[in-house]
């Protein structure tokens, strides 16, 4: 009871860092000097980038628990991958708003099929949307881990491809400004753009362990919802024949 | 019986349960071809875009209807399934023996399907087009290993025929672009090489993925 207490403290301050980290970020963003080519546009890059980099991150560990599932058959590994998909999931779909948000003005389109970042982007989204929607499918718990734990570890190819798309096919998309020969970006920028990065992270641990924390009720307490009126049919529907 | 053989034997028994039961070439086949025919009436008047478009449309419903006829032999799979595993019959040999049957149905559905695009979209005699059979083959095998894989993760599941194509159509991407870009690469009169390659670098990922977690999906049948 008194570990729980402290564990309930603990993310209680993430989230309060997560907060604070994301508010400066989003400061520093809208304060930072206006791009000479893209104005204020390169405004949206501060959220953009870092969602794109959460979303890797997290579907990074997505396999990693995946592949951890698979060997050691704990159930904490599931409920790892189960949960980092998730916010992976939401991440790319910001990614991609933000992109064509981005886009509209910049490029002169909302969407570029010319574009091999965008359209592996796109891709990566709908394999973890079918990731999420497999799990929601099974109701057997050692099942659901034993199937999703095998698409979680052969869907992280994904993120080498969408991360060397760019390199691969020249599209629309520019290269990475922060190289090993150094950054192409401003200082005032750069700092903006690390702070925002630094936010996202805290931002992405603190979701994590909230959804953690969910996922283990939700294992560790499988009682009826709402009586039987939400369990009953989903259980029901779920198993063909 | 050696594992050659075991594969031999499951691709018999798939395509024998496809011939009594004739699913594809009834109901899959026809409904690509209405697919194909159907296609032109969603599009504007102006028939000009027509034979520029229809090898790219026979690509797409290639592989949308090519993973249908997959995840018809997956469907009936449950009961032998349980048979074979009690028998001793490797999980990896399985997945090879499906996958194999699976990438003969895609061929056919291809085969059928050619000539049907040939004849609506009249699209420019392309020279040395048998160059592109290769990558058709390619193609099948790699749908067949797609389909299975996912036949297997959405066994016994009510959702099954929405949530199978979801995970597969993704992940066949690379398949339809070594196979469409392969095809207009060729038309132009470009090699193919670079595409062909991705078709079988595709094949073989979907390959070692297919026999690594070849164990782990039979363990975890419904």
């Amino acid at each position: 009871m008194k570990g729980q207490s402290k564990l309930n403290r603990a993310s209680q301050w993430l989230a309060l860092a997560a907060t604070v980290a994301v508010g400066a970020g989003l400061a520093l963003a809208f304060t930072s000097p206006p791009d000479a080519l893209q104005g204020n546009f390169v405004r949206i890059l501060y959220l953009h980038v870092p969602a794109a980099w959460l979303a890797f991150l997290a579907f990074g560990v997505t396999a990693l628990g995946s592949v951890l599932w698979l060997v050691t058959r704990k159930p904490r590994w599931d409920r790892l991958a189960h949960s980092s998909a998730e916010i992976g999931v939401v991440f790319t779909a910001v990614t991609l708003l933000t992109g064509m948000i981005w886009g509209r003005p910049v490029w002169g389109v909302f969407w570029s099929w010319g574009d091999a970042r965008m359209a592996s982007t796109a891709l990566m989204f709908f394999i973890y949307v079918g990731y999420l929607g497999l799990r929601r499918a099974i109701p057997d718990p050692d099942v659901r881990a034993k199937r999703s734990a095998v698409l979680g570890a052969i869907a992280v190819v994904q993120i080498p491809l969408v991360y060397f798309s760019v390199y691969l096919w020249r599209g629309l998309h520019q290269l990475p400004s922060i190289r090993p020969d150094g950054p192409t970006m401003d200082a005032s920028m750069l700092t903006a753009f690390l702070v925002n990065l630094v936010a996202f992270n805290l931002l992405y641990v603190a979701l994590l362990s909230a959804r953690y924390r969910l996922a283990f009720v939700e294992q560790t307490q499988p009682g009826p919802v709402a009586g039987t009126a939400v369990t009953k049919p989903r259980l029901e529907g779920a198993v063909d024949g | 019986m050696t594992s050659t053989r075991q594969i031999v034997e499951i691709l018999r028994r798939e395509l024998l349960i496809e011939r009594r039961a004739g699913e594809v070439i009834t109901i899959v086949v026809p409904f690509a071809a209405l697919a194909l025919a159907l296609a032109p009436l969603a599009l504007p008047v102006d028939t000009d875009v027509l034979p520029r478009i229809g090898p790219a449309l026979y690509w797409l419903i290639a592989l949308l209807f090519g993973l249908q006829a997959t995840m018809r032999s997956a469907s009936q799979e449950s009961e032998v399934s349980e048979l074979e595993a009690m028998a001793g019959v490797d999980p990896a040999v399985r997945f090879a023996g499906r996958s194999l049957a699976a990438a003969v149905l895609v061929f056919g559905v291809l085969v059928a399907l050619a000539p049907l695009m040939v004849v609506l979209y009249a699209p420019a005699p392309v020279p040395g087009w048998p160059a592109i059979i290769p990558s058709a083959l390619l193609l099948a095998a790699g749908l067949g290993m797609l389909g299975v894989l996912a036949g297997d993760l959405t066994a016994g599941l009510r959702q099954r025929s929405a949530l199978a194509p979801l995970l597969a159509v993704p992940l066949g991407v690379p398949l339809l672009m070594g196979s469409a870009q392969g095809f207009d690469y060729l038309a132009r009169g470009a090699g193919i090489l670079t595409w062909t390659l991705l078709l079988l670098a595709t094949d073989l990922v979907l390959a070692i993925v297919g026999v690594v977690t070849a164990r782990h999906l039979q363990e975890a049948k419904l």
